[in-house]
């Protein structure tokens, strides 16, 4: 059965039919699969599938370890979407629901290897000299959360330091808990400084600037 | 059972105009990407008016968070509102109405032309339709703020996994309060709805799905003066409007549904509003300012329908090109 339907399916080859360039589709799963691991594997190669610039790359998150270091994933089910380069862009967990827009999007943004962003967040981008971890906590429910992740990769694509994540709350309940998230989207840069709700672009670009200001002061 | 939406949020809008562009006088500033806006854009583009819509922070507006919109004409199976909002938009992009993702911080419709300001740009219209909708009206008591997205939320939908097996109070008696306080169920142990009056307004069908369910409770003719907690919201004060006892109700989350709120504060002094904040228009979509128009949600709150919103959206755009045909001397 495949999960994505006849008409969806179709409406998806639209979307990509004109896309800039080649995108893979790094998956990580396991041996004995987690929660939703074989669905998105399953969607991860329907996707791939329905454009002949997509390709699918399955690792096993235990055997293929230095593979998974070597992008950064530190857990599963997780999607790293690579084109010319290795943006940093990532989906953990299923990008099911409304989520399942960001992932298209997150295709799209890494073809293109383009973001869609205002001359003065490009600006302000290029004065950051120190890496930029950004995290999306969403639910596939949450009708508010694609802006925020989409906004999220869109700065990964645009700085070679920043790196974002979708994390999908529901499953990775004990990093809910680490970073008190009780409702979504919720967005924490480099663990230290959080937006909660979806945020235009300069507001999300001054709480960036506000995490960098944090780690100079440490330092 | 997994489901895959595919919708467009806030992208594909145009970067903004260079400066110099931005000197020019626009025959019509539309305020607001959601539908009234888009649709007076859509007619706005087909009159062949130098038209500009600024989108505001969220394009599409309430309805990119409908899940299904069903009564919306064309559409006999339905149509996800973000995906409904992201076509009118197309539409309107193919009349070729500018269209801006940028949010208006000023306005000044003292004189024509009228002046927009955003953080980073100054623009004029000789007309000016404002479409910026309404949002969830908040109680403003202590804590609410403070605690907003950590424990209090306008979206059970979106974070009703965040209260498994927790007890959550629900504000407002209408069908949204209903509506979403009867989903937390499927995860709160517990749902306590508070409500000013001594009976529901939600309709029939929602009052009857709600007295049935084991999981919900109901706190009458009682306010929420107070989100309390240190670092978790830990519970709620609320005042009986008729004993004026107050008393604590233990919870870990409070939902707010308590209507609608209509985005007028940026107007305020300028064009006539009621006493609920909403501009006041005739049946024209005329505000007391010639040549400002309203529509939508953002002067009406007696329907909230989409098509209502733009309809009037269309009203206002024909309005604007007969008005300024008239000062064109074309007519």
């Amino acid at each position: 059965m495949p999960l994505l339907n006849e008409e969806i399916a179709e409406q998806v080859k639209q979307e990509l039919v004109d896309l800039a360039g080649p995108v893979r589709l790094v998956m990580f799963t396991q041996e004995f699969e987690c929660d939703y691991c074989a669905e998105t594997r399953q969607l991860v190669e329907e996707v791939a599938a329905l454009s002949d610039q997509l390709a699918s790359e399955i690792y096993d998150f235990v055997v293929d370890k230095d593979r998974a270091e070597e992008l950064g994933i530190d857990k599963i089910p997780a999607v790293a979407v690579i084109g010319a380069e290795d943006y940093g862009v990532r989906l953990y967990g299923i990008p099911s629901g409304y989520e399942f827009t960001s992932l298209l999007h997150a295709i799209r943004t890494v073809a293109a290897g383009k973001p869609e962003l205002t001359e003065e967040t490009l600006a302000a981008l290029e004065e950051v000299t120190e890496p930029v971890h950004i995290q999306v906590f969403v639910t596939p429910t949450c009708p508010y959360c694609p802006g925020s992740v989409v906004l999220a990769h869109q700065l990964a694509v645009a700085s070679p330091l920043v790196r974002a994540d979708m994390v999908e709350a529901t499953e990775f309940p004990q990093l809910a808990i680490k970073y008190q998230v009780m409702g979504v989207p919720r967005t924490v840069i480099n663990e230290t400084v959080h937006i909660e709700g979806a945020a235009p672009e300069p507001m999300v670009l001054g709480k960036l600037q506000e995490a960098l200001e944090g780690t100079e002061e440490k330092v | 059972m997994l489901d895959f939406k595919l919708t467009q949020p806030q992208q594909e809008v145009q970067p903004r105009p260079v400066a110099e562009q931005s000197d020019q006088v626009y025959d019509l500033i539309i305020i607001g990407g959601a539908p009234a806006g888009l649709t007076a854009a859509i007619y706005a583009g087909r009159a062949a008016l130098k038209s500009l819509l600024l989108t505001g922070p969220f394009p599409g507006g309430q309805v990119t968070t409908t899940d299904m919109v069903e009564n919306f004409p064309g559409f006999p199976d339905g149509i996800n509102g973000a995906e409904l909002a992201q076509r009118i938009q197309r539409q309107a992009e193919r009349f070729g109405t500018q269209i801006v993702m940028d949010t208006v911080t000023k306005a000044d419709f003292s004189t024509p032309p009228f002046t927009v300001r955003t953080d980073s740009q100054t623009y004029r219209g000789r007309t000016v339709i404002i479409a910026t909708g309404a949002v969830p009206r908040r109680l403003g008591v202590p804590g609410e703020a403070e605690f907003f997205g950590r424990g209090v939320s306008t979206c059970a939908t979106c974070d009703g996994f965040f209260y498994k097996d927790k007890r959550a109070v629900v504000v407002g008696g209408g069908d949204s309060a209903i509506d979403e306080g009867l989903f937390l169920t499927k995860f709160a142990r517990e749902v306590i709805v508070v409500h000013r009056r001594d009976q529901l307004r939600a309709t029939k069908i929602y009052q009857e799905r709600a007295f049935a369910n084991p999981k919900m409770r109901f706190v009458w003719d009682s306010v929420v003066e107070e989100v309390l907690g240190e670092k978790t919201v830990t519970g709620v004060r609320v005042r009986n409007v008729k004993t004026g006892e107050t008393s604590v109700i233990e919870a870990d989350g409070m939902f707010v549904y308590i209507g609608m709120v209509p985005g007028t504060k940026l107007f305020a002094g300028q064009v006539e509003m009621d006493e609920w904040g909403y501009i006041v228009t005739d049946r024209r979509q005329r505000t007391s300012v010639p040549g400002v128009f309203a529509a939508g949600d953002v002067q009406s709150p007696d329907f909230r329908q989409i098509v209502v919103a733009a309809g009037s959206g269309a009203m206002a755009a024909i309005e604007a090109e007969r008005l300024l045909a008239e000062q064109s001397g074309t007519t």
